[in-house]
């Protein structure tokens, strides 16, 4: 199975910036979610990543560029976009085009229309699918040279909640089976319940690659609750330390920068009895919207409303 | 390449619209050849006479379905929409980037698809150029007229090529352009309204009339040039141009075209 490495990748349209010294990697047997806003540079990092766009820096899979890959779609499937092919040509027969161009024997072709639920419409036009069917059929050509790495760009739009949950439950089936899957995605409950690790960009730059866990404890509306009667006491002893920010809401503490057993520790060190000391984890939605802040590509004004200027960067620590 | 030609035939195949273009150019072809061998048939039936020199030109034009007497290719119109779908549909319907990451060579698939497109468009008109001779010897043989000549399979052998170079022609420029739409209004209108308004231009304005015999160079045509039987050539580049003159010129522009889209697939992004 195969890591995925994005070295230095890079991509400018008419002197703009649309991705910029991106780097990253995927590891195999992991879901890797590939989030930014609207125009971070997602699809054009996945077109470079493939050799489709011209651009700065390399991507390898298990060490090759995908260019060297000797027929492949048994190494790296991918799904570029809603509805890869052409409307008239017959679901079956738009695999078979495929799989003739990497040798795969057609009765793959008739093994992934019946994994994907498609054995039905095998004969059908895709002009006739819905938006969801034709992911699948996008997903079936992705998944038809059973290749060890996945790359796919928003695979779960137009499926249904039936389509949704089954997707994540392939994906994660697939990764279990030790492949290398890179998937971007809006609905973020959605990559919460299905990404092992994330890479998040904004206006084509790297802004925080790493386990999922790791990205949500980061963030500051994760927090350490705490409910004690010496309050301020704890308070201040937290106050004397380096990046440890905690405020006071309904009566509790809400601590950052500190993760629950070291507040424990503390208060016993000090003799602070404690009622409650439970953690408070951000969504992966307010993680990502803390982490994009101001990298958004496309501003929606709220009517009457100005948008407040946000930094780039992400915070580090905080203040009571 | 082998991968990118059994993408490319597959390809070709599954797509409706190869089968009725190519419907659409035997029936057309078989109609010409069917209309000329039967009028001729009627017209020596009921005016019994000798034809001279131009029994052997009867061949030639029922075969190449009237092309050879200066008329318009149509089944090499037809058969050259097949190129330019086999590039439209890679733009249109973003096909490209799917055919790019099933071949990952760009090269092998811009050589896969004018290989499989010419060697389709050749056998296609070869067929319908024989079987429109036959159709003119069935109707033509109680005459004396003979069909099966020399020149008619020279005159088949040369619309072969001209029906490919045309087909690679096309498709260049739909590769160039990225748009079926235009290419296909540009090999009707190139030939039929631009051709024949500067040639107007160059016989009409008085101070172009002394070049209009420079109108020979114009690609289209020079390409007919290739089947046309009806008027000799005095040298390679005289007025006309002769078969090879007029495949140097609609070929070297098919080749100019086909080397530029080929510079650009590998620079452009798909």
């Amino acid at each position: 199975m195969a890591t995925i490495e994005a070295r230095g990748l890079g991509k400018t349209y008419g002197g703009k910036t649309a991705v910029s010294d991106l780097s990253f990697e995927v590891r195999p047997g992991s879901v890797t979610g590939f989030l930014g806003p609207n125009g971070a540079g997602k699809s054009t990092t996945m077109r470079l990543m493939l050799g489709l766009d011209h651009g700065a820096g390399t991507t390898t899979f298990d060490g090759r560029l995908f260019t060297e890959l000797d027929h492949p779609m048994r190494h790296v499937g991918a799904l570029l976009e809603a509805k890869p092919f052409h409307p008239t040509r017959k679901a079956r027969n738009h695999l078979r085009m495929l799989a003739a161009a990497n040798g795969i024997p057609l009765a793959r072709v008739d093994e992934v229309l019946g994994q994907l639920g498609l054995a039905e419409v095998a004969r059908k036009k895709p002009k006739t699918f819905s938006l969801g069917m034709g992911q699948r059929l996008g997903l079936a050509a992705a998944l038809l040279g059973d290749p060890h790495t996945l790359i796919l760009d928003e695979p779960a739009n137009g499926l249904d909640p039936q389509g949704i949950q089954w997707m994540r439950q392939l994906l994660k089936h697939l990764a279990g089976q030790g492949r290398s899957v890179l998937v971007s995605s809006h609905l973020l409950s959605e990559m919460a319940l299905l990404a092992d690790d994330l890479v998040v960009i904004g206006r084509g730059r790297l802004i925080s690659s790493g386990p999922v866990d790791d990205f949500v404890r980061g963030a500051r509306g994760s927090v350490v609750v705490v409910r004690s009667p010496q309050t301020a006491q704890l308070a201040e002893l937290l106050q004397r330390r380096d990046e440890v920010s905690a405020e006071l809401v309904d009566g509790a503490l809400q601590v950052n920068g500190l993760d629950a057993e070291a507040v424990g520790d503390l208060a016993f060190d000090h003799g602070i009895r404690l009622h409650e000391l439970t953690t408070q984890l951000a969504t992966l939605e307010e993680a990502f919207l803390e982490a994009t802040a101001g990298a958004e590509e496309y501003l929606a004004h709220e009517p009457g409303h100005e948008p407040p200027p946000r930094p780039l960067e992400r915070p580090q620590g905080g203040a009571w | 390449m082998s991968a990118a030609l059994a993408y490319e035939w597959t390809r070709l195949r599954t797509i409706r619209s190869t089968w009725w273009l190519t419907g659409i150019a035997v029936v057309i072809g078989l109609l010409i050849a069917f209309g000329i061998g039967f009028g001729s048939a009627v017209d020596l039936s009921n005016h019994p006479r000798d034809l001279g020199s131009d029994r052997d030109l009867i061949g030639p034009i029922v075969a190449t379905s009237a092309a050879a007497a200066g008329a318009p290719c149509l089944v090499g119109y037809v058969l050259a929409m097949i190129g330019i779908l086999a590039w439209g549909h890679e733009y249109r319907h973003g096909m490209i980037r799917a055919s790019l990451t099933a071949l990952n060579s760009r090269g092998a698939l811009w050589v896969a698809k004018f290989a499989v497109a010419g060697a389709w468009v050749a056998v296609v008109t070869f067929v319908v150029t024989v079987v429109s001779a036959c159709l003119g010897w069935l109707f033509l043989q109680d005459y004396g007229v003979p069909v099966f000549t020399a020149r008619t399979w020279g005159v088949v052998g040369r619309e072969v090529v001209y029906v490919v170079v045309l087909t690679w022609l096309a498709m260049a420029f739909t590769a160039l352009t990225r748009s079926q739409a235009f290419a296909l209004v540009m090999i009707f209108l190139w030939p039929l309204l631009v051709e024949s308004v500067i040639t107007a231009i160059l016989n009409l304005v008085p101070g172009l009339r002394d070049h209009s015999e420079l109108a020979r160079f114009l690609p289209f045509g020079a390409g007919s040039r290739m089947l046309d039987v009806t008027r000799d050539a005095s040298s390679l580049f005289g007025s006309p141009l002769s078969a090879t003159g007029g495949f140097i010129v609609f070929g070297g522009l098919a080749a100019v075209l086909m080397v530029v889209s080929w510079l650009l697939l590998q620079r452009r992004d798909a």
